[in-house]
């Protein structure tokens, strides 16, 4: 770890800004630190210097190379606050840099996706919403669009009950011409009651009707992290960590090893829709 | 508008052949020289950020350096600026930073910037331009002679770069060029 690190800030950058007033020397730190998530792919899959101002692409002799990548794999954990267990950080390792079968991410690729925590005024008050977003090809190139939205005073908006409790339009209401809807509709609190077992509210088309009518406002972003399953077996959390010292930047923030149905229950629980 | 494409030309004719666009695909070698161009952009902000920070600048002198400045920037850039302390995003139309920037109450002020950058891929928009992030890091110092108050940050700066293929006439010959413009800025007060 320490020969790594120090080999990133011994080749720390030449070519300064140069600006009126001079440049400073980094120290290794800023160097050392996964500055963009664009910086944690290529060092994830060892597509770039140790210092980071060459990009290798196929072809390149270090390219992909598995001792490159062994030295990259000691600077994207984070190593002060996740406590991830080092003898799962070792397995996990040994399976992306498996000599017969290595695993690499891929930005294009399915298997990865942002959270986004972002605050906004709904009628009034200032609510905290968590945004998924996806990367998906659209015209000429990929832009990132909202796959979900979780947001607190949409949680218990939908509260369907179930059994004894349950309200139901009997089954010739038709035969009446359906003249019960009244009881069901003005008389009752939750129309819910009356929709198909299946039914699951869509939270992010009632955000964008919100947002139209003009009940919800943007105020700011509050923290972005990304959740990636293209390791097979595997679950990593890439999240930013903004401190002194030289572990810094995007880094893996959270492993797990998924076992049979892990990775549904890890990402209905990141959704978060229910 | 006219200022524009005399920089752009300018910005064509100062860069490496290789920038020359054959095709819409940006190969390693013109990725290479499309970052070249898009640090000196880089560059000539960070020089212009600096002298719009002194407090030796002239009033007129740091409102033409805005201009300049801006230019380096597409229609409706911003810049989300956060501190330590807070998450929260204040957002600024670049010119209004530039003014805030040289408003700020201190008698001295010294902007430098470290010696790293980091330049990323360019990824390929919906409209066909391509888009990469270029990140840097400044340091600040104000200092106020009365109050003897002395604050210092240093931001990481994530600039947006827009590349796009466009063409010009020279000598009745139409010549393709890669272009290169700012685009939003977020600036991060970091522990460093």
């Amino acid at each position: 770890m320490a020969i790594f690190l120090f080999a990133i800030s011994t080749f720390v950058s030449a070519q300064g800004l140069g600006s009126a007033s001079g440049t400073i020397k980094d120290d290794g730190r800023l160097a050392a630190s996964t500055k963009q998530l664009n910086q944690f792919f290529r060092r994830f899959n060892a597509e770039e210097s140790v210092d980071g101002n060459t990009r290798y692409n196929p072809g390149d002799d270090l390219y992909r190379n598995p001792d490159l990548r062994k030295g990259f794999f000691e600077v994207i954990f984070d190593k002060e606050t996740s406590g991830i267990p080092d003898n799962l950080k070792n397995q996990f390792i040994d399976d992306v840099l498996s000599d017969t079968y290595p695993q690499y991410i891929r930005f294009h690729q399915e298997g990865w996706f942002s959270e986004v925590q972002a605050d906004f005024f709904f009628k009034g008050k200032r609510e905290r919403a968590s945004i998924i977003f996806k990367l998906q090809p659209q015209g000429l190139g990929y832009e990132w669009i909202i796959d979900a939205v979780s947001f607190p005073p949409f949680k218990n908006l939908f509260n369907k009950p179930e059994g004894d409790d349950k309200d139901f339009l009997h089954p010739l209401s038709h035969e009446l011409g359906f003249m019960n809807l009244r009881r069901a509709f003005e008389d009752s609190d939750l129309p819910e009651s009356f929709t198909r077992s299946s039914f699951e509210p869509d939270f992010l088309t009632l955000f964008l009707y919100e947002m139209k009518q003009n009940n919800i406002r943007f105020a700011t972003v509050t923290d972005v992290k990304f959740h990636f399953f293209q390791v097979e077996g595997w679950y990593f959390e890439v999240s930013q960590f903004n401190r002194p010292g030289f572990n810094t930047g995007w880094l893996i923030s959270s492993l797990v090893k998924l076992k049979p149905g892990d990775k549904e229950s890890i990402q209905n629980y990141i959704y978060d829709q229910k | 508008m006219k200022n524009t494409f005399i920089l752009f030309l300018g910005l064509f004719l100062a860069s490496s052949l290789t920038v020359f666009a054959q095709s819409d695909d940006i190969s390693p070698a013109r990725k290479q020289a499309i970052d070249s161009l898009a640090l000196e952009k880089v560059k000539d902000l960070s020089k212009y950020i600096a002298i719009i920070g002194s407090k030796e600048t002239q009033f007129s002198e740091a409102n033409r350096v805005m201009d300049r400045a801006e230019e380096l920037f597409a229609p409706d850039a911003e810049m989300g600026v956060s501190s330590i302390n807070t998450s929260e995003i204040a957002y600024y139309k670049v010119r209004r930073y530039f003014e805030r920037l040289m408003a700020l109450n201190y008698d001295r002020v010294n902007i430098t910037w470290y010696d790293i950058q980091y330049i990323s891929d360019l990824e390929r928009q919906p409209d066909g331009r391509y888009v990469g992030v270029i990140t840097i890091y400044q340091r600040f110092e104000g200092t106020s002679i009365e109050t003897g108050m002395n604050y210092k940050d240093t931001t990481k700066k994530d600039i947006t770069i827009y590349v796009e293929k466009k063409q010009t006439q020279i000598a009745g010959r139409t010549i393709e060029f890669w272009d290169v413009m700012l685009g939003d800025v977020r600036v991060t007060e970091t522990s460093a």
